[in-house]
């Protein structure tokens, strides 16, 4: 009986006219959005490998010169394009794109896409994410929203009552009809999308089928979710224009509309610090000590006593190390500890407002999608935190390298100018390389999101299977 | 005439009754609202954020002129004495750092447009710009995707909707709810029922377009009076969009179908519209006209920085004295002399690059701009943005306007140094008018 169902409601879906023609419109859609955006994707990928390329080029024939020029001459690190951010593009217009690496500060990631585009380029890009997280709930309406009032406008419910179906098994027939109609128009275009993939995907992030398949989970979790709900929805309207409304009403409030008021609100409730008074934090920090007690000056003492006690020695020009060297390098470190201070506290207010959406995933299960997406896509804030440390982290081991090398090599007595190292150096230090982060960790920061997705889903079940009975009644 | 003012109380009436309108007024008004308040939120963010750089640029300058009366004769005052007077700075203390802030425009909390996406301000001493402005604003990137829940995006985005759901069931809900042969039997055309009908809901879109910017002005404290018109610009461009979507929905009830294929219609008209065009836009340039790799600036700087360090002092001034021969006195060892005439080098030839690359953008941006007519809605909002003061190019103005500030400062800075003079206190209270 419940085959019966199923298949009754996913041939007369299929041979509804205006299911045909936006179904293809969709459809249409979704093939530009994978195929182009690949295509995007690559070049970009490419445009910025071969930049990283030509920058750890330079670096390595820099010529002969003092390893300290070295650092300040410093490097680049390029964010790779994520693979599947073909599929989801997220943050990555709005994050930097490079970050100059040099001795003594950590800069910035700059330059990013929306600076550089006029105000068209904030009504987003075409992706699949956009397509199925937003139109592809509007084609569930339009399948759903007279699922049941048809039925009962055309006194056909009291009919199948009486035949013997439970009122359980007609709505799940409904629902799994939809759901096999929705799957038609979803499967197709992820299968193509799995298959854009190459091997060099996979030679940039190991992970990238299990990123996916969670990817393509999430989504399918989500449709059903969504076609629980507008089934539901509809199964207890008064009429099919009452169905219509108040479900296209839902999905504005929800796709529209909440998204933009929970970021405005999340900005509120958690402050974003100004850039200048970040700059000027630090300064004071380095200045003056993390403790507000421990000012550079004694700081540069308190290590040149220590110095001149471990070689046993009365005299900076005694030492048989640079001294230069040492200093350098315990400067660098100190304000390592102000930076990862200063930055993590940016960062955790920016997560701070982030969770605030993603906890709102639980009234608006496109909140909980979109999070989870992006986050498998490696398009999100902790992508963009994965890369900037791992920059950063780079930068301190180079600059660390040729502090080391100067505190060796670069004997007392010899003038700055004349102590010089060249290529051999140079390329013994690694390129930058950058690994996206795993599955899990992935998870590990999404857990909201996937809970949030199954809670609508179970609650939905459940409401269906106590409600469901009732159907008939009205 | 006669009968359209007879018809209109009669359809506002139950207009009124039906909940529909209720529940889209309040949705309207209070996003309307919401996004007043948030435009204002925003713009306070930024106004503290100027106010702050230029209290911190005041007060360090004030510190500048209590050092420059110091009594040097005492050995401590002597380095803050030469901090103040020495236009080359100490060591690599370099001598002010000046602010230019970007002042908020007046309608700028109606329309926040892309000044989220750019520092309000840029700190700067008198060497190259070209590594000064290299920085951005903290901004949560989540929230610049998510993007501003202003005035511009309710009109923008909601009074498309707000449109679409007035007029969806014009007609239909009159054939549907059984009255249309009851109409038809009446003297009155039909045509002019629809027309009156439609006339009270063109009526009450443009009150509430009109209510809503004037409850702009009013919350955010925008005088009217100085900005008449900017106000009369925004209104007759808001009126012609919604005329343009009341168009569109005129042309739908026009092919006389059911409710919900109108209303499915209307919709589909606003996704293609509001969503899916610039998406597509957006889409195709970003895979046709990739962006310029911008870190290859700060690569041209650092290798040219470093050619200047590695050569001979005579090799960056023979460079500088020939495009500069106003500075020329034949020296050619003078570290500071040399220091400067580097970093002039370095930012020229930056500067250059840069405009290179802003030549490619702007093609870029031509290309969307030159497709923008297929979607009115990103069309609508980049007007509003550019008559409000917050699109891209009044960034680049304000980009323009450093770029002057700091000329303007460095000729008075490279007259002493290069004259190897201190500054007098002239000089300072010169300085000290520009702030």
């Amino acid at each position: 009986m419940l085959k019966l169902v199923i298949k009754k409601e996913f041939k007369t879906a299929l041979r509804d006219v205006r299911l045909q023609i936006s179904g293809s419109i969709l459809m249409v859609l979704m093939l530009t959005a994978v195929l182009v955006g690949r295509q995007g994707q690559q070049q970009i990928a490419h445009q910025r490998a071969a930049a990283q390329e030509a920058m750890y080029d330079k670096w390595v024939n820099q010529g002969n010169k003092h390893p300290h020029s070295a650092a300040h001459y410093g490097q680049f690190a390029f964010k790779p394009k994520p693979v599947l951010s073909f599929l989801d593009v997220g943050l990555d217009n709005y994050t930097g794109i490079s970050v100059f690496l040099e001795a003594h500060k950590q800069n910035e990631v700059l330059f990013s896409a929306a600076q550089d585009s006029n105000g068209m380029s904030r009504f987003g890009e075409l992706t699949a994410a956009l397509i199925l997280q937003v139109l592809l709930p509007l084609l569930i309406i339009f399948l759903t929203f007279n699922i049941f009032s048809k039925e009962r406008e055309e006194g056909t419910l009291k009919l199948l009552h009486a035949q013997g179906l439970s009122m359980r098994q007609l709505f799940m027939g409904k629902v799994w009809g939809t759901y096999i109609m929705v799957l038609l128009f979803f499967l197709p275009v992820i299968m193509l999308a799995y298959f854009l993939l190459d091997d060099q995907s996979a030679a940039l992030d190991a992970a990238v089928t299990t990123k996916f398949i969670g990817l393509a989970t999430g989504y399918a979790v989500y449709f059903l979710v969504f076609v629980l709900l507008c089934t539901l929805i509809s199964a207890f309207a008064k009429n099919s224009g009452f169905s219509l409304l108040s479900l296209l009403g839902l999905w504005t409030l929800s796709c529209i509309i909440l998204p933009k008021a929970t970021a405005n609100l999340a900005d509120k409730v958690y402050p974003t610090p100004s850039e200048f008074e970040f700059r000027k934090t630090i300064q004071a920090l380095v200045k003056n000590g993390i403790d507000g007690h421990n000012p550079s000056d004694v700081r540069l003492a308190s290590l040149k006593q220590e110095v001149l006690e471990e070689y046993n020695v009365e005299k900076i020009e005694e030492l048989p190390v640079n001294w230069g060297g040492i200093a350098m390098q315990a400067g660098e470190e100190y304000t390592d500890q102000v930076y990862d201070q200063e930055f993590s506290r940016v960062e955790s207010i920016f997560k701070d407002q982030n969770r605030l959406s993603e906890w709102v995933g639980f009234i608006n299960p496109y909140l909980a999608v979109r999070h989870l997406s992006m986050a498998l896509a490696g398009t999100d804030f902790h992508h963009h935190i994965a890369f900037a440390r791992a920059a950063e982290d780079y930068r301190r081991s180079f600059v660390k390298r040729m502090n080391k090398d100067m505190e060796t090599n670069h004997k007392p007595g010899v003038a700055y100018a004349d102590y010089k190292v060249g290529e051999e150096m140079w390329s013994s230090i690694e390129p930058f390389s950058y690994e996206l982060p795993s599955f899990t960790t992935i998870l590990s920061t999404q857990w909201r999101s996937v809970g949030a997705l199954a809670f609508w889903l179970i609650g939905l079940l459940g409401i269906s299977m106590i409600y469901a009975p009732k159907i008939s009644r009205l | 005439m006669k009968t359209l003012f007879h018809i209109l109380p009669f359809e506002w009436k139950s207009l009124w009754r039906s909940n529909l309108l209720k529940v889209l007024l309040i949705v309207v008004l209070g996003a309307g609202i919401y996004g007043i308040y948030i435009g204002k939120f925003e713009i306070d963010k930024q106004e503290r954020r100027i106010a702050e750089v230029q209290q911190y640029e005041r007060q360090q300058f004030d510190s500048l002129l209590i050092w420059s009366q110091l009594d040097t004769t005492i050995a401590e005052n002597k380095s803050k004495y030469a901090l103040a007077m020495s236009p080359v700075g100490v060591g690599w203390t370099k001598h002010f750092t000046y602010y230019v802030t970007n002042e908020t425009p007046a309608l700028a909390g109606l329309c926040l447009g892309q000044r989220d996406l750019y520092p309000v301000y840029y700190g700067f001493n008198v060497t190259d710009l070209a590594r000064q402005v290299n920085t951005g604003e903290l901004a949560n990137p989540m929230k610049l995707l998510t993007g501003n829940f202003d005035l511009s995006y309710v009109i923008v985005f909601l009074f498309p909707l707000l449109i679409v759901a007035l007029f969806y069931n014009l007609y239909a809900s009159e054939k549907e709810g059984g009255t249309l042969s009851l109409l038809q039997s009446q003297p009155v055309g039909l045509g002019m029922i629809l027309v009156s009908k439609g006339l009270l809901r063109v009526l009450i879109v443009l009150f509430l377009a009109t209510a809503l910017l004037l409850l702009g002005f009013l919350l955010q404290g925008i005088s009217l009076a100085q900005n008449v018109g900017l106000f009369v610009e925004w209104l007759t461009l808001i009126y012609a969009y919604c005329l343009l979507w009341m168009g569109l929905m005129a042309a739908i009830i026009w092919m006389r179908r059911s409710a919900a294929l109108s209303a499915m219609l209307g919709l589909g008209v606003w996704l293609i519209f509001t969503l899916i065009t610039p998406a597509m836009i957006n889409l195709v340039v970003q895979s046709k006209k990739p962006l310029p790799n911008k870190a290859n600036v700060i690569h041209t700087v650092r290798a040219l920085n470093d050619q200047n360090w590695e050569s001979p002092k005579s090799f960056v001034l023979d460079q500088f004295y020939e495009q500069y021969p106003e500075y020329n006195d034949g020296d050619t060892v003078d570290f500071n002399k040399w220091y400067y005439a580097s970093v002039t080098l370095l930012d020229k030839k930056a500067n250059a690059l840069k405009s290179s690359m802003e030549e490619q953008i702007s093609e870029r941006n031509a290309l969307l701009s030159q497709w923008e007519w297929l979607a009115p809605a990103a069309m609508v909002h980049e007007r509003l943005s550019r008559m409000s003061g917050t699109d891209r190019q009044s960034h680049l103005r304000f980009v323009e306007q450093v770029h002057l500030y700091h000329r303007d400062i460095k000729n008075l800075y490279y007259d002493r140094i290069f004259a190897g003079q201190q500054f007098t206190m002239a000089d300072l209270q010169k300085l000290e008018s520009g702030l």
